[in-house]
């Protein structure tokens, strides 16, 4: 049998009559996506032809989903920069060649590093590509001098830092074996679009007669195959998990023997969750009691009982004691380390190349080097961007984000990012971001270069294999830096860290970093390769890395690191009086059809999703007058959105959705009215703190 | 080879829509818009009723109403793998298939000038593959099986009913009810927004999009009625008239297709379809009328006769999208409008009275139909279409048989209009629309 190792060998020795052969490669989806599926690419002529499921991976074993799909428009897509682009003093762009880039930013940089010392120079990443060579950015920094960076993260870190504090660490089971579960709880998580391969997991569940439930205000497509639905005021999901541990306790459908074992500070959190009565907990979260003590009910009774959060829920300045509340359901009825029982999160079992996982790994430093200055919240990007003194920042780059349509407040952000004297971005397409930027660098695509990259759904390492010559004038980011480097001076003992140019080389330097894990290249040629550590159930081992060895239900180092009460209480959010001047919580959610503001652009998903708009319920919309297919006006004091209307009849009263992803070419993005806040846990961003109202536009 | 059936499973569907992408990815060379469709019964959320998807292509059905109405022969369907295929390189372009397909699989390639469609991959089959959907399906909720015999189709929304015996198996909802939800808006809200949302976006056939046809059939009616009246003492036909207003519908009609230089095909199917008769009908009625008036009037009677024929296959071809009450019969059918006219012009008052009489009562009962079944009747229409077709042509008969006949005709131009607005095609989408509408209308 031929592998897919043979024909990589095959296509290296070929390699001058590529144009002729037709190959296949493995490789794999490196988006900031839960399903980071395996990939079989076919290549006729040196041309992407097609896309394919690999079976290798089993969380994704069908194919990847209609994004995956679409890279065969994105890759070749017209609207790609293939070149560096400069800004012209008319405000355009003009092309130039990379001798004029490069002397330009070297100049640029190495002026700022002479007259405002080299944190003034600011490095900003986002999540746009998952890959271990990303890491050779703030290494070509360091060897810089420095600069200045961002911590926290815009995505999940309050639910990652309460289950840290909770079990310890993030671990979790395969994706596989929610399908063993009896009752699954998908709270917050519209996993049809966002995680659709879990989907295929529950529908086996559900097929072997498991009950699902679905937590959000929205009646989403992953609701639709829920028995029960309950739709919560926005911001209220730690009342409810509060009022649903009332209710177990109360009702002694509670693991005895497992709190007695496993669980610390027990007595103080069930004096707490006393308070949660069904009537407070309803009236906090405008769910009818019924609803609660069904859920409860069915809590109580099924098992084993698979919890999964999603990651909107956990963008509230409340969010992260929410979390640590809904995860106490799991110990309080036993459902740790069982097949189809646990906590569904984050799975962070390919984090093994650097000293320590995240959470931790993005926070600032305990003690600082010096070097690195790592101030800037990214929640807060805007405001702290422009806060930096001694020295304030000077020239700014850009990699992997697109922070001016995606970052919490909008006009914020820009402001910072016009204020600096340079910047440089690295994008494949003109964003948001690549717009302000007084020199655009192109850069690769997923195919066009070989990197590993791990997951955080599944526990696979997969090679992101290239498949295709970069097009245009592409550069690797590596070989970008190389060049910048040797402009500024570096030596090549300085740039050792980078691989060297080439392919092989590239190789060889994955090689280095795989090689302490006992994997190799050859082995990710032939399909994705399960992470030493990976877990079929997690926590079987009931060993949890808490200060106490116990789950931690009170938690000290909650309350020490991050000023929170030990207990998981609830308080509402900042944002959540439903009295005031804006009555509704704008929720910003991602589609099927996109990851942030990728893939929307696409002609292929335009066609099914040709932009933007605004759903609402139809309470509200009678309230105001407005009828589906109106335009509106989104706004608070913060910004304004116009938006076409659509009513959506199964949307919570006082809630409105608008997608996030879409950019200035669609009228805006949603983070105009959003505020730059942190989560009162892990330095997320509270984006879904956001109260707005509508009017007819 | 055995022939198959799509599978499709709604549970596991999430309306992603890779199926959709994996089409294109295929066949991206060839096709101008998406084959396949991912529909969403209850995409608005009603309260009373689940949500699910359905994605459709062409289903390649046991008796495809695609290959039975073309008129071009430009269909086969293969008798080992149940494909059935549009031959591009045969089409010329007329769009009927559009209207015939209840499943909406036929799709107008605007720039080839031709119908695209599913091909059911058969070089993938060739290569043992499965079609690109089937095979891109994330969630197995797409499938490819052998062809069963008994496939439970009825009442399955968004397969709307039909003689054509889709090859596919739609599974049913494991849970037919929406789930427990925490809270229902008013009967009163709901109630402000339903119809709006209920609504069939795109009518596939409108007056706008067909003015050539309502043009068409109303000339060659006129024509008919007037070669037939010339034969029984009315007045004689103009040969000038006649050619020019022949050619300059025909001219039209051909301009119409998307491939006029194929015009010629529309008689390669008198075997199963009406078009392809009419097409025959009309040319034989205008070939024999010109011979008749130019050089052979002895032909005059048979033309006349073969003018009435390509009336009767006209009203036939409406047939697929026609839904009128009662037993399909509508007063503006261009054989009654035939008729009538005939009556008017050569003078048989029992003739002109007796359709008259039939065009009113039909007429009248279908706007009856329409006040009770809640759709618009039009006053100010009704008034215009029964001053001028009927209540004119009484009064103007007994002294002005020209004047009669062109009221008739303005009369009947007016129905007419509103019977190209009349004509539904049965769709997935509003099969979906309507069976929404009827399980609501059931739960009160």
């Amino acid at each position: 049998m031929v592998t897919s190792a043979d024909l990589a060998t095959a296509r290296r020795a070929f390699a001058p009559y590529a144009s002729w052969v037709m190959t296949v490669l493995t490789t794999a989806c490196p988006r900031n996506c839960y399903s980071t599926c395996a990939m079989r690419v076919t290549v006729e002529h040196g041309r992407i032809t097609a896309i394919d499921p690999h079976e290798g991976n089993l969380a994704t074993a069908e194919g990847p989903c209609l994004k995956g799909l679409a890279y065969l428009e994105r890759t070749t897509s017209p609207e790609r920069i293939l070149h560096p682009l400069r800004r012209t003093a008319a405000g355009g762009f003009e092309r130039v060649s990379w001798d004029v880039a490069l002397d330009l930013i070297a100049e640029r940089l190495g002026a700022a590093r002479r007259e405002h010392g080299p944190q003034s120079v600011f490095y900003y990443t986002g999540s746009g590509t998952k890959g271990l060579l990303n890491g050779c950015g703030l290494g070509f920094w360091r060897r810089f001098g420095g600069c200045t960076t961002t911590y926290g993260d815009l995505c999940w870190p309050a639910g990652l830092e309460a289950t840290r504090l909770t079990f310890g660490d993030n671990r979790q089971s395969a994706p596989w074996d929610i399908a063993e579960a009896r009752l699954i709880i998908l709270w917050g998580k519209n996993a049809s679009e966002t995680n659709l391969h879990q989907m295929r997991f529950v529908h086996q569940a559900l097929e072997k007669g498991a009950t699902l439930v679905v937590i959000d205000p929205r009646r989403t497509p992953t609701a639709d195959r829920a028995h029960l639905l309950l739709q919560p005021r926005p911001g209220t999901d730690g009342a409810l998990a509060l009022g649903l541990a009332h209710l177990l306790i109360e009702s002694n459908a509670v693991d005895h023997a497992f709190i007695r074992d496993h669980v610390l500070g027990f007595e103080a959190y069930a004096a707490l969750v006393k308070t949660w009565t069904p009537a407070r907990t309803a009236a906090a979260c405008g769910v009818p009691e019924g609803q609660i003590r069904e859920l409860a009910d069915l809590m109580g009774r099924i098992a084993p009982m698979s919890l999964c959060a999603g990651f909107g829920m956990q963008r509230y300045t409340n969010a992260g004691q929410a979390m640590r509340a809904i995860q106490a359901l799991l110990p309080l009825t036993g459902n740790l380390g069982k097949p189809g029982a646990g906590w569904i999160y984050a799975n962070l079992a390919t984090q093994i190349f650097g000293p320590v996982k995240d959470p931790l790994d993005f926070y600032p430093p305990e003690r600082p080097d010096g070097v690195v200055r790592v101030s800037v919240s990214t929640a807060r990007l805007g405001a702290d961007m422009a806060a930096q003194q001694e020295p304030p920042l000077k020239v700014g780059w850009v990699e992997r984000g697109n922070p001016a349509s995606q970052n919490p407040e909008t006009p914020a952000v820009l402001a910072a990012l016009r204020a600096l004297d340079f910047l440089v971005v690295v994008d494949e397409r003109l964003t948001d971001t690549a717009r302000e930027a007084h020199l655009i660098l192109p850069s690769k695509s997923l195919f066009e270069q070989t990197d590993v990259i791990g997951a955080y759904w599944h526990a696979y390492l997969q090679l992101r294999q290239k498949v295709v010559e970069l097009p245009g004038e592409v550069r690797p980011e590596t070989e970008v830096y190389r060049a910048l480097g040797q402009r500024l001076g570096m030596t090549s003992d300085d740039l050792a860290f980078l691989p060297a140019p080439g392919d092989a080389w590239t190789e060889a330097w994955l090689e280095a970093r795989l090689a302490p894990h006992g994997i190799t290249l050859a082995q990710l040629r032939e399909g994705p390769v399960l992470a030493p550590g990976a877990e079929p159930v997690a926590f079987a081992d009931l060993t949890f890395t808490t200060p106490s060895g116990k789950v931690e239900l009170l938690s000290e180092e909650a309350a020490a690191r991050w000023g929170v009460d030990p207990l998981p209480d609830h308080r509402p959010p900042v944002e959540s009086d439903p009295g005031g001047r804006y009555p509704l919580h704008l929720l910003t959610p991602n589609t099927k059809n996109g990851i942030h503001s990728q893939f929307l652009p696409l002609q292929v998903i335009r066609q099914l999703m040709p932009g933007p708009s605004l759903e609402m319920g139809p309470e509200d919309a009678l309230a105001r007058g407005l009828k589906d297919g109106d335009r509106v006006r989104l706004f608070n004091d913060r910004g304004a959105l116009v938006l076409s209307l659509r009513i959506h009849l199964g949307l919570r009263p006082g809630v409105v959705v608008g997608f996030n992803g879409f950019g200035a070419e669609d009228g805006g993005s949603v983070n105009l009215l959003s505020k730059g806040r942190e989560t009162d846990l892990g330095h997320g961003a509270a984006f879904h703190d956001n109260l707005v109202d509508v009017v007819r536009a | 080879m055995m022939a198959s059936q799509f599978t499709f499973d709604p549970n596991r569907c999430t309306g992603c829509e890779a199926c959709v992408v994996a089409c294109w990815m295929e066949n991206r060379e060839r096709q101008s818009r998406p084959w396949r469709t991912v529909h969403t019964f209850n995409a608005c959320g009603h309260p009373d009723l689940p949500v699910f998807h359905l994605s459709l292509a062409c289903h390649h059905c046991e008796s495809p109403a695609c290959l039975e109405h073309c008129p071009a022969d430009a269909y086969t369907k293969d008798a080992a793998t149940g494909t059935v295929t549009i031959h591009a390189d045969r089409c010329m372009g007329c769009r009927y298939c559009t209207w015939a397909c209840p499943h909406d699989a036929p799709k107008f390639n605007d720039r080839a000038g031709t119908i695209e469609k599913c091909t059911f991959c058969p070089e993938r089959a060739s290569q043992g593959l499965e079609p690109a959907c089937v095979a891109r399906c994330p969630m197995e909720a797409l499938g490819l099986s052998p062809l069963e015999a008994e496939r439970p189709l009825v009442g399955v929304p968004g397969l709307p009913a039909s003689a054509t015996a889709p090859a596919i198996r739609i599974a049913l909802l494991r849970r037919p009810e929406p789930p427990s939800l925490s809270q229902r808006p008013s009967a009163a809200v709901l109630r402000a927004f339903l119809d709006a949302l209920l609504v069939v976006p795109h009518a596939k056939i409108t007056l706008r999009g067909e003015w050539v046809l309502l043009l068409f059939t109303t000339v060659i009616g006129g024509l008919a009625a007037w070669m037939g009246a010339a034969q029984l003492g009315g007045p004689p036909v103009q040969p000038w008239a006649f050619l020019a207003m022949g050619a300059l519908v025909l001219a039209l009609s051909t301009a119409h297709l998307g491939r006029p230089g194929r015009a010629w095909r529309a008689l390669l199917h008198l075997r199963t379809s009406w078009l392809s008769r009419e097409v025959a009908l009309v040319s034989a009625f205008l070939g024999l009328g010109i011979l008749s008036l130019l050089a052979a009037p002895g032909l005059g009677p048979l033309a006349s006769l073969a003018g009435f024929a390509a009336l009767f296959a006209i009203d036939r071809i409406y047939r697929v999208a026609l839904r009128t009450s009662p037993w399909n019969l509508h007063s503006a059918h261009t054989l009654f409008n035939g008729l009538y006219l005939l009556g008017l012009l050569a003078g048989i008052r029992s003739l002109a009275l007796v359709m008259g009489l039939i065009k009113a009562g039909l007429y009248l009962h279908r706007k009856r139909h329409f006040a009770a079944t809640g759709k618009p009747i039009r006053p100010q229409v009704s008034a215009l279409r029964v001053g001028l077709g009927f209540l004119g042509p009484l009064l103007a008969f007994g002294f002005h048989p020209w004047l009669a006949a062109a009221l008739a005709v303005l009369g009947d131009l007016v129905d007419r209009g509103e019977y190209y607005d009349e004509l539904e095609v049965p769709t997935p989408q509003r099969d979906l629309v309507e069976s929404m509408r009827s399980r609501l209308g059931e739960a009160g």
